[in-house]
């Protein structure tokens, strides 16, 4: 497979390195054990992905279908994805129950994989994704709400190498409600490219989530979320830390269209350095064209604070313990939104499993 | 317990304790008044290894340690607690989880078994309980979003929990109405008041040694304990003020 690449002269991929991705693509995923048990959380549907192929084995998949499906796509990487995927579909009025889980294992190489989440009017879904393992894991995934519809979406970036791309396309209508969170804890690159559109009147969006970055890892999220609807309500909270000589990148973008009065958006983007050999990258952008609204945005980067590492030291903490308490405490903020205490205490662990 | 000898110190090469000489022995309470800039918090600071200041001279020996030769948290586990002036806020972190690790620290630095979660949950309570402090709070982020007085409460109940040897508490009594001054007077009290504990109290103000009562009150200044005298010695300095015992001293 010979692709086409962006190059870091691009303004959207200037702090990407995408150069390991052509040699991953190269090679074929190694024939070994796996693991999978340790990644599941609920009770409810779930879907194994092995090297992008579905294993029905290892899988409870409950009302997801997995089938040939077509998402078109000008995105550099979302357009690389297969013709075969899985796609969530709930009735109108529908709750879909329990959390689905979707696990993501990859031996090496490279794995591309569409999916479709539609929620109908009034339908309710909430939907984990797990990606682990290592070699270059490619998705596009687009997300239909309906009207008054309502999607819980937590992806862990858990690989311990190689790279994970997630493209993400969403469209809300009228009320309805998105909030996704994304946790980078894993060894490998990343890079998240999120598009959010409020197309409806008092459609609410909240994104965001953790990077964690350290060695000479990079973490990069792309938001851009657009208000078209009247009324909408956008948050975007990301959290990044960088350690040793890894780059964590958070650009996001607010659009307000021109008839979209009485929007209320905000965003809070900051950085942590440990290390002065690290580097955080922030860009907040506001654009906008209607005259009645409200965005607020947030952006800094610093160091830990003496005084609250002082603090946690006096009461006989150590030095490395306390710091690991003080970038939890940092990057607690990015996860806030995670409601369900067992997605909270799943995504909270794997932070601080990261940080020890 | 704690015996400070012509210690001399400075920050960023502007001296700032110039031969302090001080001895604790357990089962005392002692006060360190003085006016602004004496050196007062830097002596607290010191004494429990915040970065930033330089010994130059002098010894600090603790229940027959070296102390200056100990890091901040093996102070702490070696049995020194201090008590903050501006007790610091951590979003997201719940104060039970704060104080279990920081007891757990200890006592496997200690070489003692942990506490069980069950186990220091009541720990807390009780200690909570005995400073009014609501138990909604244990659970809440430390000191996030906590009124002066519910800092220094925090405070007591943290002294509670860590059962240290030696309490230096830096101007815990600022920022207290008097309910909050009582309840922190009384956890001294009720905590460190033991033949096997002792407390330092630094302050400015008569107020809170009406609640405290010291065995012993000594006047900081320029550096160095000017004069040590009983708890009267403390009314003297609220009548007639700092700058007549200073003359007095010089």
């Amino acid at each position: 497979m010979i692709v086409a690449l962006p190059s870091p002269r691009e303004e959207a991929w200037r702090w990407s390195d995408l150069s390991a991705l052509p040699a991953l693509i190269a090679t074929t995923p190694r024939q070994e054990p796996y693991e999978v048990t340790p990644y599941w959380i609920g009770r409810g549907p779930r879907l194994t992905f092995l090297n992008g192929a579905y294993l029905p084995l290892l899988s409870m998949p409950g009302s997801v279908t997995v089938g040939p499906m077509t998402i078109e796509s000008d995105h550099a990487l979302g357009r690389l994805v297969g013709r075969i995927g899985w796609t969530h579909e709930v009735a109108a009025g529908a709750n879909a129950g329990e959390t689905i889980e979707i696990l993501n294992v990859a031996t090496g190489g490279g794995n591309h994989l569409p999916a479709r989440i539609v929620l109908a009017g009034g339908a309710q879904a909430s939907i984990v994704e797990t990606l682990v393992g290592d070699g270059w894991s490619n998705r596009l995934t687009e997300i239909v709400l309906g009207e008054g519809a309502s999607l819980q979406r937590n992806v862990r970036m858990m690989q311990i190498g190689g790279f994970t791309s997630l493209r993400e396309v969403a469209t809300l209508a009228r009320n309805s409600r998105l909030v996704s969170t994304f946790l980078g804890v894993g060894a490998a690159d990343t890079r998240i490219d999120a598009a959010v559109t409020l197309a409806g009147d008092d459609a609410f969006a909240d994104i965001g989530g953790v990077l964690l970055a350290r060695g000479h890892q990079r973490q990069e999220a792309a938001m851009v979320v657009r208000h078209v609807g009247v009324r909408s309500v956008s948050r975007q909270t990301w959290r990044a830390v960088a350690e040793d000589h890894a780059i964590a990148s958070l650009a996001a973008r607010v659009e307000i269209a021109k008839n979209a009065q009485q929007t209320d958006a905000a965003q809070s983007l900051r950085g942590l350095l440990m290390a002065r050999t690290a580097a955080i990258n922030l860009k907040p952008e506001l654009e906008i064209f209607a005259d009645d609204v409200k965005a607020a945005h947030g952006a800094t980067v610093g160091a830990l604070d003496p005084d609250a590492l002082f603090y946690l030291v006096s009461r006989g903490i150590s030095e490395t313990q306390a710091r690991g308490l003080l970038t939890q405490s940092f990057a607690a903020a990015g996860l806030e939104r995670i409601k369900h205490p067992i997605l909270k205490e799943r995504f909270g662990q794997a932070t601080s499993a990261w940080l020890e | 317990m704690l015996t400070i000898e012509n210690l001399h110190a400075e920050i960023e090469g502007k001296p700032i304790l110039t031969g302090l000489n001080l001895r604790i022995r357990a089962g005392e309470i002692h006060a360190i008044m003085g006016p602004n800039g004496a050196g007062k918090s830097t002596l607290a600071n010191i004494l429990t290894g915040r970065p930033g200041y330089d010994v130059t001279s002098g010894s600090v020996q603790f229940q027959d340690q070296d102390l200056l030769a100990l890091s901040a948290h093996e102070r702490a586990t070696a049995g020194i607690f201090l008590g903050f002036q501006y007790p610091v806020e951590i979003p997201g972190i719940s104060n039970l989880h704060f104080l279990r690790t920081a007891l757990n620290a200890q006592k496997v630095a200690r070489g003692e078994r942990e506490l069980s979660g069950a186990a220091f949950i009541k720990l807390a309570r009780e200690q909570a309980d005995a400073l009014s402090f609501d138990q909604e709070m244990l659970k809440r982020s430390v000191n996030v979003g906590f009124s002066g007085g519910e800092k220094k409460r925090n405070e007591m109940v943290q002294m509670g929990i860590l059962a240290p040897a030696l309490a230096i508490l830096d101007e815990t009594d600022s920022g207290l109405d008097i309910d909050a001054l009582r309840a922190v007077g009384d956890g001294i009290n009720r905590i460190q008041r033991a033949p096997n504990k002792a407390a330092l109290l630094i302050t400015h103000y008569q107020r809170l040694l009406d609640y405290v009562v010291p065995d012993f009150v000594h006047v900081l200044a320029d550096g160095r304990i000017v004069r040590s005298g009983g708890a009267e010695l403390a009314l003297e300095l609220e009548r007639e003020g700092y700058s007549a015992i200073l003359e007095e001293a010089a």
